[in-house]
């Protein structure tokens, strides 16, 4: 068993994943892409998850593996909201003929 | 040595990452989000979790990627690409800011505050050992039965313990699915006014089509 790799490492690797996919959020402009750079900070929470997980003593009553399950949900919720996110830009899409973010202004005041 | 191979996966994963929030080109961003989600994969790997790693490659690069290259290739904009370039009045803040948010997480992780009657985990450089030997606490045969067998007990604790997170995630799936069938749907629904103007256009006025109808009609 590989026992040499610090946790600290893990964390850095996803803070770094975070904070790339939250740029990509405000940055681009193309819904798409703002859906990649979302799954990419759910990526990033998983892998925290997982990490802490293997590294830690389990809280009392938690089970064997709690960081494991709650990886499983996330992944779940993810890939529900990219089939609902995809549908809702293809219909914005249809209706603007565009996949701009900036010109789906309708419910701006 | 597994520090390299993690520092060599590490590297890939945020170099993919990067590619996925700054290229142009779409379906690029997409095949480096692939590449970020093979890298995530690895690492759960090293973290011994393999049937994450294996769900990880089946739903995110098996149906969340392709998903994503299908709506990619539905809204293409023919007139070109200029929603996919980032200004670079915008790069420059945007980056900057990237680089503040990883700077206060790296804080954030340097100075960790344990909860009273826990150890802090700034310092942690070695995972619990799993090897079986005298006189271990139960929860490290529990995590070694856990982490040799893992889809079984998966499966043991999400019909148990998590019952009730599953049965919402299964609602939550069901949800969504019907939301999505929903939003598309309304194709049908929608007057198709471009596109018929645009085959009157074609083929002429109506009331000359019209015209031959209606005559023969009364002959």
């Amino acid at each position: 068993m590989n026992n040499d790799i610090p946790l600290n490492w893990f964390l850095y690797f996803a803070a770094a994943s975070f904070a790339i996919g939250l740029v990509g959020v405000m940055l681009r402009r193309n819904a798409i892409a703002v859906l990649m750079a979302i799954e990419i900070i759910l990526n990033a929470a998983n892998v925290n998850l997982v990490a802490f997980w293997r590294y830690g003593p389990p809280a009392p009553g938690s089970g064997p593996l709690p960081g494991v399950i709650l990886a499983i949900l996330v992944i779940t919720v993810a890939a529900a909201e990219v089939a609902v996110g995809i549908g809702l830009i293809l219909l914005c899409y249809r209706r603007w003929r565009v996949a701009d973010v900036d010109r789906y202004d309708t419910m701006s005041g | 040595m597994a520090s390299i191979l993690f520092l060599v996966i590490a590297a890939i994963g945020v170099a993919a990452a990067l590619g996925t929030v700054l290229s142009r080109n779409l379906v690029r961003a997409g095949l480096y989000l692939v590449a970020f989600f093979f890298a995530v994969a690895c690492l759960f790997v090293l973290l011994e979790a393999e049937f994450l790693a294996a769900i990880q490659v089946l739903v995110y690069i098996g149906a969340v990627a392709i998903l994503l290259m299908f709506g990619i290739m539905l809204t293409r904009d023919t007139l070109g690409d200029d929603t996919t370039a980032i200004p670079i009045a915008w790069m420059v803040p945007g980056l900057f800011m990237g680089l503040c948010v990883f700077a206060v997480l790296v804080v954030g992780i340097n100075n960790s505050i344990a909860p009273s009657g826990w150890s802090p985990w700034e310092g942690t450089t070695s995972r619990p050992s799993l090897a079986p030997r005298e006189s271990e606490p139960a929860w490290i045969a529990e995590r070694r039965e856990a982490v040799n067998d893992m889809p079984r007990v998966i499966g043991v604790e999400l019909m148990t313990r998590y019952v009730v997170a599953f049965e919402v995630a299964g609602l939550l799936l069901t949800a969504a699915l019907v939301g999505a069938i929903a939003l598309a749907h309304r194709e049908d629904v929608e007057p198709r006014a471009p596109r018929a103007t645009a085959r009157a256009a074609e083929t002429g006025p109506p009331p000359e089509a019209g015209e031959p109808v209606a005559s023969s009609a009364l002959s």
